[in-house]
């Protein structure tokens, strides 16, 4: 058993709205530079949709994550021999037309404009040309279904969907959405950091989180290739690879990550998780449909004296330890089995977990009505039957979020649709306490854990959402310097830019 | 805090057997040197014919650099001792001897040929012994050299060497690996070297043969003093210099080479283009383009049924 600690991530999908303040918090600290200004190391989607880079999910194209080649995990991208092949061009970049080309306004014009008989405007000019411009994308382009004849229909889990889903997904008065923020899932088995032919990209021992080192960085780009969530951007000023770095320097402060901090939701959790790193390559290649339950199964049980014992062989420290038995990501993950990985078929062993959207009780036409499906029906009913009706089709989000294998998707409504008839059971009382007990056994779980579910999902407080442990950063650089030395020579951090610029 | 006692105590020893090993050498040296000194002018002959008479003679003319009869009359014993020693720091420094020296043989620098102060002391006494004693007959070995051969000297054969489709005898690298030359093509050769087309208009026919024969440059002298050019080899390659010296690179051997690279090009782009076939060019333009096509495809469609079924046009 090699035990490490992972700093993890919850996204409740449910409470999302879609407002982007964790977008415009992250970029306020990190992507305000110039050659950076395409970049959204967050940024939320809407669902159905393309996202950004556009079609990110289409390995076909983009070629990012693993696949397991009769067990063997080889990257999609190329193996070595092509790294040294393909080493002076990158067949698999997107372009910055598949980002988007960033703009801003000449708002002088608005002030100089000589007197005329219309009112002046402030034309779009490029962030990077310098001219002005058409916009003709945005890193929220499909915003809200914006497009989506176009968008919306060409997301890649739509793919896979029978016709009939496909018009269930588009008739009006079922027509949904729902957000999908993203960051870096500071994967167990990253591919950028597979694909760095410099050794730049690297995975933190003491925590887990994946970083680009600056300094050896050679803009090979195979990153951002390699990255099958497009989580990784080039700088084109100062020509390195940057990337989400999930706010180390607040997380070593003791503080979580700006856009965990700023989100007005609270759809974010943040904790840390055990893991068997003997256990990679066997989860990673796992056959698809088992990929979810076989990265439940890396994670360890923090409260196992076995797992306890070798976290600390391995200098988790106690810190650390104690709190990953906090962790509200390992409660998610874990103890409820309701947060699913994103994608776990790219075979990254992404330690960023969604909790599914249940999207708003099922309406639909009848009899030249909008009503609410079933409503006649006493009690229950409506409730139940929600899952099968839902307006979103399982299949979609198994797609999204357990690699097509529906019983997984499946098995979380039930417990998240439990939870809400126990709760509303006991509120409202408008449901009997059998047919709440009837829903706690559909979702095969008691009534203490939906009350844990629905505590930690609707009143959390916020250290019951960050559980930021100690990351005693000054106990991990001893291994590679003296912390004195750093602490006269360093000061607050130190900061060198990068030699080359263009 | 005892394997640091052990590493020291090692390392000590060590020294201790550095130092006796040094003591004996310079016992050794000492015990060597003596007879050296005794015969100095003897040594300093060995090294003169070996060093420095590919350029120099005693009563013979200059040939790349001057005669040196009666040169220690002439120059001062200790600036001639340092100008053997280091020629290329005096010349930095601007003496004005050497400077004008420079001037007068064709600005080809006298070499620094890393001689051990021993070996400058006996060449000085030796050039002394040559100046105040008559002259002797002076032994050219440059011109017996090239005089002697089974066969007459033949510039193809002296290209064929350059280039390297005739190896040298005794193994040495082909001319054109460091030098380029015109009437070789071209590409050319290399540029380590300098180009070699104006050399024999430089050196002169003894200069250059007395080049081939010892190799005197720093750069050469490693590669060649273990495997030396054989009499003939020098014959062939100092007539293709000369034939060199008075052919020209022409205008079309310039086009030549512009028209090789452009061809060159093309075929490493035509290679690129075929590698790299399946590469990612675009993705999100394509797709718009291709939904929007559909959509307005759909869109024609039910136009022509609409058409197509009265009765309905009036919605």
């Amino acid at each position: 058993m090699d035990i490490r600690a992972q700093v993890s991530m919850v996204f409740h999908l449910d409470k999302c709205i879609g407002c982007h303040t964790c977008s415009v918090a992250c970029k306020n600290i990190w992507t305000d530079r110039e050659g950076v200004e395409y970049q959204w190391w967050n940024n939320v989607e809407t669902k159905p949709g393309t996202g950004y880079p556009t079609l990110w999910e289409n390995q076909d194209e983009y070629k990012g994550g693993w696949e397991a080649e009769d067990g063997r995990l080889q990257l999609k991208l190329q193996s070595k021999i092509g790294t040294l092949g393909n080493i002076f061009y990158n067949r698999r970049l997107p372009t910055v037309n598949d980002y988007y080309e960033p703009w801003t306004y000449d708002y002088e014009h608005l002030f100089n404009a000589p007197e005329g008989d219309d009112q002046p405007t402030a034309r779009p000019i490029s962030l990077i040309t310098g001219e002005f411009m058409e916009i003709e994308s945005g890193p929220n382009w499909d915003d809200d279904l914006g497009g989506s004849p176009v968008y919306a229909s060409n997301d890649p889990n739509v793919g896979s969907l029978t016709d009939e889903e496909r018009a269930q997904l588009n008739e009006i008065e079922r027509v949904m959405f729902f957000y999908l923020p993203r960051i870096c899932n500071h994967c167990i088995n990253p591919g950028c950091v597979a694909a760095c032919p410099a050794g730049a990209a690297y995975k933190r021992g003491e925590d887990g989180i994946v970083l680009v080192n600056q300094d050896k960085c050679r803009a090979w780009r195979m990153c951002i290739s390699g990255c099958p969530y497009k989580k990784v951007y080039y700088n084109w000023s100062t020509g390195k690879s940057e990337k989400c770095v999930l706010c180390f320097p607040r997380l070593e402060s003791g503080q979580a990550p700006a856009c965990f901090h700023s989100c007005v939701g609270r759809i974010r959790y943040l904790g840390v998780l055990l893991y068997d790193a003997d256990r990679i390559e066997e989860v990673a290649s796992s056959p698809e449909s088992e990929l979810v339950e076989a990265q439940r199964g890396i994670i360890q049980d923090p409260f196992d004296p076995e797992v306890i014992a070798a976290a600390k062989a391995n200098g988790v420290t106690d810190g650390m330890l104690q709190a990953a038995k906090h962790s509200p990501v390992y409660k998610f993950v874990k103890e409820w089995k309701l947060a699913l990985p994103l994608h776990p078929e790219f075979r990254t062993v992404p330690m960023l977990y969604y909790v599914p959207p249940m999207l708003p009780v099922l309406a639909k036409m009848k009899d030249g009505k909008y009503d609410v499906a079933d409503a006649e029906a006493e009690g229950l009913k409506p409730q139940l039957t929600s899952l099968e009706n839902a307006r979103a089709p399982l299949a979609y989000m198994a797609n999204l979020f357990s690699a097509g294998n529906e019983e997984i998707v499946t098995e979380v409504y039930r417990k998240l649709i439990a939870v809400r008839v126990y709760k509303r059971a006991e509120k409202v009382g408008d449901i009997s306490q059998e047919e709440a007990q009837e829903a706690l056994a559909l979702g095969n779980m008691t009534a203490e854990e939906a009350e844990a579910i629905f505590r930690l999902t609707a009143l959390p407080s916020f250290e019951e959402r960050f559980v930021v442990p100690p990351l005693a950063r000054e106990v991990a650089i001893e291994q590679i310097e003296s912390p004195y030395d750093r602490k006269r020579e360093g000061g607050f951090g130190s900061r060198t830019a990068p030699g080359r610029r263009w | 805090m005892q394997a640091q006692q052990v590493v020291f105590r090692r390392a000590g020893s060590g020294l201790g057997l550095l130092l006796a090993l040094f003591t004996f050498l310079v016992v050794f040296w000492l015990a060597i040197l003596t007879p050296v000194a005794a015969q100095s002018a003897d040594e300093g002959e060995a090294v003169f014919s070996e060093k420095c008479a590919a350029c120099h003679t005693f009563g013979g003319g200059d040939l790349v650099g001057p005669d040196l009869e009666g040169v220690s009359d002439r120059r001062d014993p200790a600036w001639l001792s340092r100008w053997i020693a280091e020629p290329d720091a005096m010349l930095a420094e601007g003496d004005p001897v050497a400077v004008d020296m420079l001037a007068e043989f064709n600005n080809v620098p006298m070499p620094n040929l890393s001689l051990s102060d021993t070996e400058v002391a006996s060449l000085v006494a030796y050039l002394g012994t040559r100046s105040s004693a008559a002259p002797a007959a002076v032994p050219v070995q440059v011109a017996e050299q090239s005089t002697v051969g089974s066969s007459e000297p033949d510039a193809a054969t002296g290209k064929a060497l350059f280039e390297g489709s005739n190896r040298f005898q005794n193994g040495g690298p082909p001319c054109l690996a460091c030098h380029s030359i015109a009437g070789i093509g071209a590409l050319g050769g290399g540029a380590l070297g300098p180009d070699l087309t104006g050399s024999f208009g430089k050196f002169g026919e003894d200069g250059m043969a007395s080049i081939l024969a010892t190799t005197p440059f720093e750069t050469m002298t490693p590669i060649f003093d273990d495997q030396p050019l054989t009499d003939e080899e020098q014959a062939h390659l100092s007539l293709f210099l000369s034939r060199a010296a008075v052919s020209k690179r022409t205008a079309a051997s310039v086009g030549q080479l512009a028209l090789l690279g452009l061809v060159g090009a093309v075929f490493l782009l035509m290679v690129m283009q075929f590698l790299w076939r399946r590469r990612l060019r675009e993705v999100r333009r394509p797709m718009v383009a291709r939904s929007r096509a559909r959509i307005e495809r759909a869109r024609q469609a039910q136009e022509e049924q609409r058409k197509a079924t009265p009765g309905t046009e009036s919605r």
